[in-house]
């Protein structure tokens, strides 16, 4: 009796076991985090959306493998790709010397610039014009460098995430956020909540190109990565998707 | 002489708490698991600086401020969270009914809730009504966390004394507030000492979650380093030997005023 039921579930865990290893030979697993609304946000059902999203997803399908998006913190993001807790990183990553040294990343897929946000009825016209002033941003992300690099003498105060900044300015206690142009059109244009509060005051020159990231030396993966890029460009459903989260103007 | 155990079974009290082992003041080997814990600290801190001085020398000049934003939360609650307790800790004694309520009240609630979610309910969700800065909610919320869990030593601490050490007080003619500060809080201060040391130094540990407010302490110094050159193993172990080494001297400091506090029963 015993002995029929343990062979039973003996075949039952290997049937299981191939199962998965069928289903896992092409399948990756993307780190996204979904607090970058319109490029990666949670949706009313928890599941990952959002440009970068539908854009991996997108890529997947056109280079024949299979994703699975799950929501990943970005404080430790890279840690997690670094040690092969997942395959890609799919999060708005700007593309950087300093990444670079540490991680691989496919071809561009989208070109930002970072945008200052200030609560509605103020102005600024440089960087430089934020000296002395409380600024947030998302820790560990371009906004956060540009500022260091621009060295104007504001007081840099990093955040979890970016919707705590623009909530705390919202408040009173900051005086402007700094983030990528998409972040900052969505929560001016399209946040309800905030609608009125808001001014996207001023953007820099220098543009930022997204990618996504891999660990140092899965250049297999890169290369399948890059002809998925190639493929969701030429067939324009790159358009469709800017158009879907962006909105038709940009 | 007494026997060795005599002070840390008084009263009966056991402590249990997230805080640093305090080491025992009598202990008198030189290898214990206080010193091994320190030097081995001190050595692996200072080996990874002088054999890499990239990236661990980088790290460390990276965190002075951090240590001292870290210290400056600590010591503030602590200036505000021993009073809160000891006041917790007689309102849990108190015959008056009201305040006995109030303060059984705060306990019940405070300690029901992560220290973790206040943070985030006094900086986010109360800037509604008032506005204070990270370094501030950090110390209102790590303070009243902290007051209610040091209150119930102070309870107990003040239980423990013989009831009749305040009978003989009373009799002598003192009223009830001179009784409590003169006789018995003197005598309970010793048996106290050791769990609010052991709550002070959980409290230093805490601080560490004030960086989701972005207060710059060492947790955030070193998440923003982290964020820019992805040294994760670099620099969480510089981090975890810099708390050890905190932890390991406050935990003599209490050590040695707890033995200071003891000097009479040794007679």
């Amino acid at each position: 009796m015993f002995r029929g039921v343990t062979l039973a579930l003996l075949a039952l865990l290997m049937l299981t076991l191939f199962g998965c290893q069928a289903i896992a030979a092409e399948k990756y697993t993307v780190a996204s985090d979904c607090t970058w609304p319109p490029m990666e946000m949670l949706n009313a059902q928890k599941q990952p959306e959002g440009y970068s999203t539908d854009y991996i997803r997108a890529v997947a399908k056109a280079a024949g493998f299979e994703v699975d998006v799950r929501n990943i913190a970005w404080d430790g993001i890279f840690g997690g790709v670094a040690t092969g807790k997942y395959d890609i990183v799919a999060s708005s990553t700007t593309i950087t010397p300093e990444r670079q040294k540490q991680f691989d990343f496919s071809d561009p897929y989208y070109e930002v610039v970072q945008a200052v946000v200030l609560p509605a009825g103020t102005n600024i016209k440089s960087l430089a014009d934020l000296k002395g002033k409380k600024v947030g941003g998302q820790i560990g992300t371009t906004g956060i460098f540009v500022m260091r690099k621009a060295d104007v003498g504001a007081d840099l105060k990093e955040y979890d995430d970016v919707g705590l900044a623009i909530q705390d300015m919202v408040g009173g206690r900051l005086d402007a956020v700094i983030c990528d142009s998409p972040v900052a059109m969505f929560y001016v244009n399209k946040k309800a909540d905030y609608a009125g509060k808001l001014n996207l005051s001023f953007k820099t020159d220098d543009k930022e190109y997204y990618g996504f990231t891999v660990r140092k030396g899965r250049q297999d993966l890169v290369d399948k990565l890059n002809k998925g890029i190639r493929q969701v460009k030429e067939s324009g459903l790159e358009a469709q998707l800017i158009e879907k989260w962006m909105g038709p103007s940009k | 002489m007494p026997e060795p155990n005599d002070t840390h079974s008084k009263g009966n009290i056991v402590m249990v708490t997230d805080g640093g082992s305090i080491p025992d003041p009598r202990e008198w080997r030189l290898i214990n698991a206080w010193s091994i814990a320190l030097v081995g600290a001190v050595c692996a801190l200072f080996a990874l600086c002088l054999l890499w001085p990239e990236p661990y020398l980088r790290i460390l000049l990276y965190l002075p401020d951090g240590v001292l934003i870290t210290f400056k939360i600590t010591v503030m609650s602590i200036c505000c969270a021993v009073p809160l307790g000891l006041l917790t800790g007689l309102g849990r004694i108190s015959r008056n009914r009201v305040i006995n309520l109030m303060a059984s009240t705060y306990v019940e609630v405070v300690r029901g809730i992560p220290l973790l979610v206040q943070l985030f309910y006094i900086y986010y969700a109360l800037s509604r009504f008032f506005q204070v800065s990270g370094i501030t909610s950090a110390v209102i919320a790590i303070s009243v966390c902290y007051g209610a869990y040091m209150g119930e030593v102070f309870r107990a601490g003040i239980m423990a004394i013989s009831k009749g050490q305040s009978e003989a007080a009373r009799s002598l003619g003192l009223n009830r507030f001179q009784t409590m500060f003169y006789v018995v809080l003197p005598q309970a201060w010793r048996t106290i000492l050791p769990p609010v040391g052991n709550e002070c130094i959980a409290m230093l540990k805490d601080t560490s979650l004030v960086s989701i407010m972005a207060v710059p302490d060492i947790m955030q110094r070193a998440r923003s380093f982290v964020g820019t050159t992805y040294l994760y193993f670099e620099t969480y172990t510089v981090i975890a030997l810099i708390y050890l080494i905190i932890t390991l001297v406050l935990s003599k400091c209490v050590s040695i005023m707890e033995s200071r506090l003891n000097y009479y029963d040794g007679k």
